[in-house]
């Protein structure tokens, strides 16, 4: 029994002379069974074969199909030693392919020497972002580390299994088997290729990596070869997970939470200084010598929306904005522990808006929001949707819904779950032959706690708050995982 | 500052000048006696077939560790289809060797804007440092009568 049943046992008990009947005490034990989510950070102990998900709900919308590949760690506990924080744990990549109106579900772990190393010790060794691993680490380089365990990203007929410090781990995309990792030209192997890139208007994709301040700007074409590569000076050696980019503009936000001192693990190298604000370094992507640079409050982000620029050269974009660094640093380890509260206040929704006139200003919802994602049709360009999962607080963390925010009028609508479900990132996927923002599908996975299994589903775009089209279950629960990508 | 620490090029170097002067002939160099009956032999799995690999091969950890000369060093010609290295005339005892492939032939270690080697090395026994060149400890190998060993370059 865990401590917080007893607890509240306990607690009944003492009530239940006057109050509680037993239809109360069962209610309230089941709702205490629900908030055990524990699930999210399982170990997942193998591949999972390709198997069909079955419909539960509602009925496919005719013409989606593709594929729905995920990423996100997948196992943590060895029994030498374990990964401690969310972030560590083996890359595990998820295929949800939807075809006919059928659903098939499969999973395969990244083959990486971090995990083959580990596997032969039967334990976790290497240090990572939040774990600290021990002298047994082999690290001859950055990928020796390498989890490959973040985000996906579609490359030509092939996936890249992204992870922030090193490389893209190429993956065969039918059957996700692990090829290698991709050097995108020989004098930049090993330069870190961060899990967030954003495709441009033009058909191109750009991502950043990091070093202290130091950043190396990639320019891809959609098949992932090298357009360009460039290392530009930045103002603060400050931790960041994403950045975003207009259709002219890479825009880099630099939260206060700077290097500080060296030693592992990676995140201890960081210190909260809430006193220097939050600062957003604009370049142009034609000239990166061309930049300029704002101020804003102090907040905190793993996540922004895709950005735009308007005619007058003013720059938007969204955020998932916290307080401090109080989730990156023990946050993510209660993910782990799989009980308890995580500390802090969760992520909320923002516009950040940059005038031409060079001030700053930032709008916030004060709805809880992670994972904000926008109309891959316009990514780069003006909008006004952002989905996002929301749902998430303190004493039930992982999010129990889904929302999506309309900045044209400042509504949000919400779909809740409701503490049984862990709900993960959605995709927005366009409807074929259609060009409005709200003429798209949302395509993403749950955990139900109460079935235990992983499930898929489709929202409307135009009516999330109607819950899900469709929704399928699978016979096995996956751990939650962190971003997918969309290959039609 | 990055992920892990920076591997310092320098520290994994081979002295390539010495190397070089040591002149192309694949078989290592060895002073020692008649008495000596130990051998060392390294091939080498590459990926790729340009260039040279360059091999110094220790017999204490001071000395591996920067503190001494090689006891013996040389040059594979990759580009002409050598692959191996061999040490005749070792003492019996514990060695280890640093080696990297000079896959450009420009007799650097050449390194990513961040400072990370960009061309593959290794050391005996396959061994990966930890945030590091590998250790003495990890690295070295007792030999005693002929000894092999495949190391892989990629």
């Amino acid at each position: 029994m865990t401590p917080s049943r007893r607890h509240f046992l306990m607690g009944a008990a003492a009530l239940s002379a006057a109050v509680a009947t037993p239809e109360m005490v069962r209610a309230a034990i089941a709702q205490d069974v629900a908030l055990d989510w524990s699930l999210a950070s399982a170990d997942l102990e193998a591949d999972i074969a390709p198997r069909a998900m079955r419909l539960i709900h509602g009925r496919a919308p005719a013409g989606l199909e593709g594929t729905l590949f995920r990423n996100g760690p997948g196992k943590f506990r060895r029994p030498g030693g374990s990964a401690t924080h969310w972030f560590d744990g083996d890359g595990l990549m998820r295929s949800f392919d939807i075809r006919d109106g059928q659903v098939t579900l499969a999973a395969r772990f990244a083959d990486t020497p971090k995990r083959r190393h580990e596997t032969a010790l039967d334990a976790v060794v290497t240090p990572g972002f939040g774990t600290v691993g021990d002298s047994r680490a082999r690290l001859g380089s950055s990928d020796d580390g390498n989890a490959a365990n973040t985000a996906v990203m579609v490359a030509g007929d092939k996936i890249w299994a992204l992870w922030e410090g090193g490389s893209p781990t190429q993956m065969d995309a039918a059957t996700l088997a692990t090829e290698q990792f991709v050097t995108l030209r020989q004098d930049l192997r090993g330069m870190p290729f961060q899990a967030h890139p954003r495709h441009a208007p033009d058909g191109t994709i750009w991502n950043i990596g990091t070093n202290g301040d130091q950043m190396i700007v990639w320019h891809m074409a959609v098949d992932g070869s090298l357009i360009e590569a460039s290392v530009v000076a930045l103002p603060r050696a400050s931790y960041m997970h994403d950045f975003t980019a207009t259709d002219r503009h890479l825009v880099i936000v630099l939260q206060p939470w700077v290097f500080d001192h060296g030693g592992m693990p990676f995140s201890s190298q960081f210190a909260w200084k809430p006193e220097l604000g939050t600062q957003v370094l604009v370049l142009d992507k034609s000239d990166l010598t061309q930049t300029r640079l704002y101020e804003l409050p102090t907040f905190s982000f793993f996540h922004l929306g895709d950005g735009w620029a308007e005619a007058d050269g003013t720059i938007r974009f969204d955020v998932a904005a916290g307080k401090d660094v109080a989730f990156a640093i023990d946050g993510a380890k209660v993910i782990v522990q799989g009980r308890g509260s995580t500390p802090g206040e969760p992520a909320q929704l923002a516009m950040v808006t940059l005038r031409p006139d060079g001030r700053a200003e930032m709008a916030r919802t004060g709805i809880t929001a992670e994972f904000p994602k926008g109309d891959p049709r316009r990514a780069g360009l003006k909008r006004d949707l952002t989905v996002h999962v929301a749902g998430e607080r303190g004493a039930r963390p992982l999010p129990t819904g889904l929302a999506v925010q309309d900045w044209s009028t400042g509504r949000s609508r919400t779909f809740e779950f409701g503490d049984n479900q862990v709900v993960e990132e959605m995709v927005f996927v366009p409807k074929a032959g259609t060009t409005a923002e709200r003429d798209a599908w949302l395509v993403g996975p749950s955990i139900n706690l109460k079935t235990g299994v992983t499930e898929l589903h489709v929202f409307d775009v135009a009516r999330v708050e109607d819950g899900p089209v469709a929704s399928w279950a699978a016979d096995v629960a996956l751990p939650a995982g962190f971003h997918g990508a969309w290959r039609g | 500052m990055t992920r892990i620490a920076l591997l310092a090029a320098a520290a994994l170097m081979i002295s390539v000048p010495a190397v070089a002067q040591a002149g192309p002939v694949p078989t290592g160099s060895v002073a020692g006696d008649n008495a000596d009956t130990a051998a060392l032999t390294l091939t080498f799995d590459v990926g790729a077939t340009t260039g040279r690999i360059m091999v110094a091969l220790f017999d204490s950890a001071e000395a591996y560790g920067g503190g001494g000369a090689p006891v013996g060093q040389t040059v594979v010609d990759v580009a002409s289809g050598q692959r191996t290295a061999a040490f005749a005339g070792l003492k019996p005892g514990a060695y280890a060797a640093r080696i990297f492939h000079d896959v450009d032939g420009d007799g650097q270690m050449d390194t990513n804007p961040f400072g990370m080697p960009t061309e593959p090395y290794a050391f005996t026994n396959n061994a990966r440092g930890n945030m590091g060149p590998a250790s003495w400890e990890r690295a070295n190998v007792v030999v005693s009568g002929t000894t092999v060993q495949t190391i892989s370059l990629r």
